[in-house]
């Protein structure tokens, strides 16, 4: 018994310290916020702080620009992980066909090469990514409309078009590694076999690969679809900033636009609960599907 | 011979690929090196004509680049080492010795992982004004480390499941404390693990825009990442310095990346 309380006590001093971290800097924030989600509080206005009960959810639940917000989010999510999960299992496809097909199976420096070129979106920071297409996609001296010989204002005339461009370019690259490590694992004498019963390029995807990386890329696109849900911000701030109008104002944008360019704080406080509670939720369903023993996505 | 022609396809679409993904960074690079009048050229150029590093040096002169980045270069370090330690130390504590109720603080943490950081981000503005350390590098550093801790702890903790538990057994018995034992022989074993963790809490401290924005509106306590932000102003933007900038805070993460790929990799399979 005492040997057990030692046990235990050893553990706590190891993981005490990082509870308390998380404690006072995510689980009291989060309470506050659940506080601060029934009054009005608009700093520099005014430093009253009124009890105003279920106003801020009332407005939530009726508001038209919460409801367009919540459409939005759901649209660049959908599209932007689709397009994603296209590309990049088709690229990882043809990639692993030149390292399939060397007899050692040990990288070619082709393969090498490739592999730096697209760690290179993953490893730009946001902010910098942001405007390299702000530059590229500039409607008078960006080098895309002058390829196209189009005059085009894309961030204006189609936001959501070239926010996904930009988040796709930076995510395709993580989705590509993952699908391209679950096809190099594959057994290769099975895709002799399969050139043995005769199977073409197509089938030989439909019938051996497809199957055999199902369960990593349904975690993948899990995981891609809850983050692009939840976290999509930086790209969408420094590129549009939520505009034109409110064309592209994804949820976690609007949080932070009604807090600190509206200076709402009890309204954008009950939207960062919901947003908590939605994530939350997703983040249960991830884990408790089964599919994901944390820290490995089998 | 034939083979060849056979995958020759192939190498097209993918070369092809590649340039799109490299285009971006490409185009940014050499507008880097070109002077202003180029830069706002209708017809644009595929190479400076006039070749200038008078960008990389208006970042020092008037953007303040040389404090901007000492400020990056603290908040990553420290948010690096904050997430390191505590993060380990947690994890190794949930793995080997579980305490009543360490399950479900363990959920609790991992679950945190999913949380939209611009919710978060409120509270802690509020927090942070109350303590009075709006304005200070230690505001940001703690907003980036509270939403990276999780995730150590997610890919650490089943890192140290994995490890043979007879060596640190024997010198359990030989009188050495755990703590002793957790430095000593977990954390070396460990070093994969945490070079993994490394770089993925070195590049979330240096990219952090969202806490910088929101605690920080002196250039004291800004990052590189703000600098640039603050190069679109209402009524000029400042293409050039821009374009170099965009180089100048990519190359670290680059580099970085590069090196530890096979981390990064490990990572990714993790579950970033």
């Amino acid at each position: 018994m005492k040997r057990k309380w030692e046990k235990s006590k050893s553990g706590l001093t190891l993981t005490i310290p990082s509870i308390i971290f998380v404690f006072s800097l995510l689980i009291y924030p989060i309470v506050y916020l659940f506080t601060l989600s029934f009054k009005e509080y608009s700093p520099l206005r005014s430093s009253e702080i009124k009890f105003v009960g279920l106003e801020n959810y009332k407005w939530l639940f009726t508001s038209e620009q919460v409801g367009h917000s919540i459409w939005l989010t759901i649209v660049f999510t959908v599209s932007s992980v689709l397009v994603e999960v296209i590309i990049s299992l088709f690229i990882a496809v043809l990639l692993s066909k030149l390292m399939i097909g060397t007899k050692t199976r040990t990288k070619s420096t082709g393969s090498k090469i490739f592999y730096s070129i697209f760690l290179l979106p993953f490893a730009t920071p946001a902010v910098a990514a942001a405007i390299a297409w702000k530059m590229l996609l500039h409607p008078l001296f960006g080098p895309v409309n002058d390829i196209l010989n189009k005059n085009i204002a894309w961030f204006t005339n189609y936001p959501m078009v070239s926010v996904v461009i930009v988040d796709a370019w930076k995510m395709i690259p993580m989705v590509l590694f993952l699908v391209l490590a679950a096809i190099m694992s594959i057994d290769p004498d099975q895709f002799e076999a399969a050139k043995m019963d005769g199977a073409n390029g197509f089938q030989e995807f439909i019938y051996l690969t497809m199957p055999s990386i199902k369960s990593v890329l349904s975690v993948t696109v899990a995981f891609r679809a809850v983050d692009a849900f939840t976290k999509v911000f930086d790209v969408v701030y420094m590129t549009t900033g939520g505009g034109p109008g409110n064309k592209t104002e994804v949820f976690p944008l609007l949080i932070w636009k009604t807090a600190f360019s509206h200076l709402h704080f009890g309204k954008a406080s009950a939207l960062a609960i919901v947003a908590i509670i939605i994530s939350s939720l997703l983040g249960i369903l991830l884990i408790s599907q089964g599919k994901i023993k944390h820290g490995k996505s089998n | 011979m034939a083979k060849a022609i056979k995958k020759s396809p192939t190498w097209i679409i993918l070369i092809l690929f590649s340039l799109i993904t490299l285009f971006p960074m490409f185009w940014m690079l050499i507008s880097s090196f070109k002077i202003e009048q180029e830069i706002y050229l209708e017809d644009p150029t595929w190479f400076p004509e006039v070749f200038t590093l008078q960008n990389y040096k208006d970042l020092f002169t008037k953007f303040d680049f040389g404090l901007l980045t000492i400020n990056t270069v603290v908040i990553t370090l420290t948010v690096v080492l904050i997430c390191l330690i505590l993060g380990t130390m947690a994890s190794y504590g949930f793995s080997r010795y579980p305490f009543p109720g360490s399950t479900i603080a363990l959920g609790a943490l991992l679950l945190t992982r999913m949380v939209t950081p611009s919710a978060l981000v409120l509270p802690l503005y509020i927090i942070m004004e109350k303590w009075g350390l709006l304005n200070t590098l230690t505001s940001i550093i703690m907003g980036i480390s509270v939403l990276n801790l999780p995730f150590v702890i997610w890919i650490m903790k089943p890192f140290f499941d994995d490890l043979p538990k007879e060596i640190e057994e024997a010198a359990q018995l030989d009188g050495l404390s755990p703590f002793r034992i957790f430095w000593k022989i977990a954390l070396p074993l460990a070093k994969p693990a945490l070079i993994t963790v490394f770089l993925f809490t070195f590049i979330a401290g240096w990219v952090d825009v969202l806490f910088a924005m929101t605690f920080s509106t002196v250039p004291d306590a800004m990052p590189l990442t703000m600098g640039l932000l603050q190069m679109q102003t209402g009524y000029k933007v400042y293409w050039g310095p821009m374009m170099a900038g965009g180089i100048y805070v990519t190359v670290p993460t680059f580099v970085l990346s590069y090196v530890l790929q096979k981390y990064l990799i490990a990572g990714l399979r993790s579950g970033y």
